[in-house]
């Protein structure tokens, strides 16, 4: 067997254990936290990459359902003690009822009038979190969150969430690749690519926007749950509309419509501002250097670079296709 | 008998007529040809077969059903495929992931079937990938099915639009202009592979600008000049049609 053949076999197993041992070598509570920021706004950059890479329609508010699905799971948690198990899928369909609300009306908009209305829903999100004293609390937020306690055990500690927020974002990788790579996927594609096309082809243009709308929000208000879990504590702060620049950007740097990328993208975006503290006030602007550069140097991304890497690795030359003929 | 009929078909844009009182009807099982000089209504016609477009008068029939109030992808379901004049593939997505979209309506899983890859989805996948390679295979296109559909020359490009269409198992399948840009060898192969697709007892009906090529392959021909529909008859019948050849080369007094 071939290195690359080893490689190709293998490749899966060595992230995973990696994945499963970090924590063990990462002893500092605060790059535990990051990385389960990491994680988290990872399965939040692949629920907008449901959306915008794979259908093309541009969400910027996408925060608004991460911070539905974070304040759902922190009222569930604190008011009426439901158990992290329920609050999590409770989350995600919540953020689903408001993602297929807001998805109705938004398709009959198409690209940046459909942008600066996703926009304004975030920004409609905020003010309400913000003012909506008797649910969310206002400026005040909602504190004390507990930790999630699953089968007698407790997961206060970030080390032990890092497990949870990892078990999740697996679950919602290999959920997209599957719906990606089906049917569904396929049709949520050909939108992308053509919408006329699409429609020739008997795919239900309508249905399947609303259809990518509600898949996006929910995950992205799984992640919100796992925020407040992690954070124990919500205020509006957390959602303003400068996070779905964020979570874009995320998207974007990793590279549109890949979700490897999606991952590498959201990761690299959290710890990147962490790793330049030590430069001080300066950090956000080479934090925003940093985008600018991998954007025009790494066109397809940092997910495209590692898939290239990756072609590499398992030994795989692209094969040429002749000009002309058949 | 005629499976695609328009009756007193017309669309008007904005107060310009584009299309007036079209009555056509294409024989099921055989290769029906819509020509005329540019601007005519050719594709306008198409897309008010397969719903692009609303008529503002008139019907569409489809199977002996009226489909007039059908949306484009309902048509499609129904069993109307068509390709594009100007190439409209799904560029980013390879060779055979289009022609799957082509069988979209074929299938039946939804999204948690999808993301939970049931065994009846997996096996539905299957079935459709190698159904498939049957069209690519007719197409010429089987040994690029993963490539990018964007990568594939112009002529690979247009096979593709026929046999994402094809992918649909359609009764009625509109090709519009499939004969442009191609070179000699290239038409000989495309006129065998019409002939070879109303084998399939798909009924063809192909807009079309070489005039060769539709001689050579047409059952029956319509003729559309400025809007409305001037002669329609077989080849020989209107190739020696005064009206047509006036409207191709223009009155002999001018």
């Amino acid at each position: 067997m071939s290195i690359g053949k080893i490689y190709e076999k293998t490749r899966l197993w060595i992230i995973l254990v990696i994945t499963f041992c970090l924590p063990l070598v990462v002893s500092n509570n605060y790059w535990l936290h990051i990385l389960n920021l990491g994680g988290i706004f990872a399965v939040c950059t692949l629920s907008l990459n449901l959306l915008t890479g794979c259908t093309g329609l541009f969400s910027v508010g996408h925060i608004a359902y991460y911070g539905i699905g974070a304040y759902t799971a922190a009222i569930l948690s604190t008011r009426f003690g439901v158990p992290f198990l329920i609050a999590l899928p409770c989350s995600g369909l919540v953020a689903m009822f408001f993602g297929i609300l807001l998805g109705m009306p938004a398709l009959r908009l198409k690209g940046l009038y459909l942008a600066i209305s996703t926009l304004a829903f975030g920004e409609i999100a905020y003010k309400v979190f913000l003012n909506w004293n008797e649910v969310t609390n206002g400026t005040k937020g909602i504190r004390g969150i507990k930790a999630p306690v699953l089968f007698g055990i407790n997961f206060s500690t970030y080390r032990a969430y890092y497990y949870i927020v990892m078990i999740v974002l697996v679950i919602t990788i290999v959920l997209m690749r599957n719906l990606i790579h089906s049917r569904v996927g396929r049709a949520l594609l050909s939108i992308r690519e053509s919408e006329i096309a699409a429609a020739a082809m008997g795919v239900n243009t309508v249905l399947y926007k609303i259809l990518a709308f509600a898949a996006s929000s929910f995950f992205a208000g799984i992640a919100g749950c796992l925020y407040a879990y992690e954070v124990h504590f919500i205020s509006p702060e957390s959602f303003v509309s400068q996070e779905s620049t964020t979570v874009l950007a995320m998207m974007v740097v990793g590279g549109i419509g890949s979700i490897a990328g999606s991952i590498v993208g959201a990761f690299a975006l959290t710890i990147i501002p962490e790793v330049l503290r030590f430069v001080g006030d300066i950090r956000l602007v080479l934090y925003g250097a940093a985008i600018v550069a991998i954007i025009i140097f790494v066109p397809k991304g940092l997910g495209g670079f590692l898939e290239w890497l990756d072609q590499i690795l398992m030994g795989k030359v692209k094969k040429q296709i002749p000009e002309e003929g058949e | 008998m005629a499976i695609l009929e328009t009756r007193n078909l017309g669309i008007t844009f904005d107060g310009l007529v584009a299309l007036e009182g079209v009555n056509f009807a294409a024989e099921e099982g055989k290769i029906t040809a819509v020509i005329g000089p540019n601007g005519a209504g050719k594709t306008t016609f198409f897309n008010l077969i397969a719903g692009f477009y609303q008529p503002t008068d008139g019907t569409v029939v489809f199977d002996g059903k009226d489909v007039t109030a059908l949306k484009a992808y309902q048509r499609a379901e129904a069993g109307i495929a068509r390709t594009f004049q100007n190439i409209n593939l799904f560029k980013d997505m390879s060779v055979m992931d289009n022609a799957l979209v082509g069988m979209h309506c074929k299938g039946k899983s939804g999204v948690l079937r999808c993301m939970f890859r049931t065994p009846l989805e997996r096996r539905e996948d299957r079935e459709f990938r190698k159904q498939v390679m049957e069209y690519l295979d007719l197409m010429g296109l089987a040994d690029y099915a993963e490539e990018k559909a964007g990568s594939l020359s112009y002529g690979m490009q247009k096979n593709l639009e026929i046999a994402r269409a094809l992918a649909l198992k359609p009764r009625v399948l509109l090709l519009d202009e499939p004969a442009s840009g191609l070179n000699t060898q290239d038409l000989e192969t495309l006129s065998s592979r019409i002939g070879k697709i109303r084998d399939l007892g798909i009924t063809v009906v192909l807009i079309e600008h070489k005039m060769d090529v539709v001689m050579s392959i047409s059952d029956h021909i319509a003729v559309l000049n400025f809007g409305k529909k001037i002669a329609d008859g077989t080849p020989e019948e209107i190739s020696s049609n005064p009206e047509v050849i006036e409207a191709y080369l223009g009155k002999e007094d001018d």
